[in-house]
């Protein structure tokens, strides 16, 4: 081929999820197909948006997904507000159209790991991101965030060392760190800084930590407690 | 045996009901609590109040005991869920579904669900007799006509199973 063409993204649902990203990712020049159920909004996204293509249908029905350009997808994104049609829109996405990569937004927390036990490649909870960063907030005056790396159960946390931080002075090799855990960077004067065994940890930084799991509190205990 | 039971509307209730009668543990679960009023006063199961496509609720009914379990709730998608849950996560042995949507019926029969469409169901009782004139809904008594019908579905699953 001559010439790359434009990833094309088929989004599932129209709400306040699916028309931003819809409109940030075709200013990223990507193909957008947009899809929703209630043939007003789409007007009103088509209107808004303008370049973007918007279907009026059910994501979930095979014939009219069939007419949407499916099999081309490289992506299908499915954050409608109901879990079992983001479900079932990427199971056929993925199996009857064979789409490489489905993404779907899971409503209820609990059914992220059931998603992943379905087949979905990457499912998305906003509800329990903003419950991680919200924890975080609650945890203290130092800022503990934490970041999944994608669906793998892994994490990588910012740390912010409050100023009498019993690890202050340690140098990297030293840490008691919880098993799975490993200091990979240091910010330190707002620049960021290898974290090679010899580096001591001074006041003031910030560690850039990988976490098998998304523990926040337990990495937050073990070095900024 | 352990049934659990997703959706407590006709079928659902008539089903729980039924089985309840013939002796068999059976937890409902229904979103609604006024759906449980269907299953009469003399029904000894167990009736959770949530949505049987979350986890939480579905250990509440007991689901990791079951031995059988049927999602008929009235949205296709959701039973599906449900089920796939039922099936992969708690690997209960016998899970069925209803699906009215013939079309997506095929799609998760094809997938390994276990189905029951009452669409194609009704459609081919139908049919049938308009062709050789037999209601074979209502082939026993005109008393129990009902329970001929739910035989009949039965045994149409059965052969859809098989």
């Amino acid at each position: 081929m001559a010439i790359a063409e434009r990833p094309y993204v088929l989004i599932i649902g129209g709400g306040k999820v699916g028309f931003y990203l819809a409109k940030h990712l075709i200013q990223r020049d990507y193909e957008v197909t947009l899809v929703e159920k209630d043939p007003e909004r789409a007007e009103r996204i088509q209107h808004e948006l303008g370049t973007v293509s918007v279907m009026v249908g059910d994501g979930d029905e095979m014939a009219f997904l069939a007419g949407t350009g499916i099999e081309r997808a490289g992506v299908v994104i499915a954050c409608t507000g109901d879990d079992e049609d983001n479900l079932i829109a990427c199971q056929l996405a993925k199996g009857k159209f064979h789409v490489p990569r489905t993404i779907a937004r899971v409503n209820n927390p609990v059914n992220v790991h059931v998603f992943t036990a379905l087949g979905i490649d990457a499912p998305i909870s906003a509800t329990e991101l903003l419950m991680g960063l919200i924890e975080a907030e609650l945890s203290g005056s130092d800022m503990v965030k934490g970041v999944a790396v994608k669906a793998s159960g892994a994490s990588l946390i910012d740390v912010a060392l409050p100023n009498l931080s019993h690890v202050t002075g340690t140098r990297v090799a030293e840490l008691e760190l919880p098993e799975g855990v490993l200091v990979v960077c240091i910010v330190r004067d707002g620049q960021p800084v290898i974290a090679r065994p010899d580096e001591v940890i001074q006041p003031h930084d910030e560690l850039i930590v990988y976490s098998r799991t998304l523990d926040v509190e337990n990495v937050r205990l073990s070095l900024a407690g | 045996m352990n049934i659990v039971i997703v959706g407590c509307g006709r079928v659902g209730s008539r089903l729980a009901r039924e089985m309840d009668a013939q002796g068999h543990h059976v937890t409902v679960i229904d979103e609604k609590v006024s759906a449980f009023d269907r299953l009469g006063e003399d029904f000894h199961g167990e009736m959770v109040v949530g949505t049987g496509i979350d986890e939480s609720v579905l250990r509440r009914a007991g689901i990791e005991a079951a031995d059988c379990f049927a999602s008929v709730t009235n949205g296709d998608n959701r039973n599906i869920m449900a089920a796939q849950i039922a099936k992969v996560v708690f690997r209960v042995p016998r899970v069925i579904t209803r699906i009215y949507d013939p079309i997506r019926e095929e799609v998760y029969r094809e997938m390994g669900l276990e189905t029951v469409c009452s669409t194609t169901l009704v459609s081919d009782l139908v049919r049938g007799y308009f062709v050789d004139g037999v209601n074979r809904a209502h082939r026993t008594s005109a008393a129990d006509a009902a329970a001929a019908a739910a035989e009949a579905v039965v045994e149409a699953a059965q052969e859809v199973r098989t």
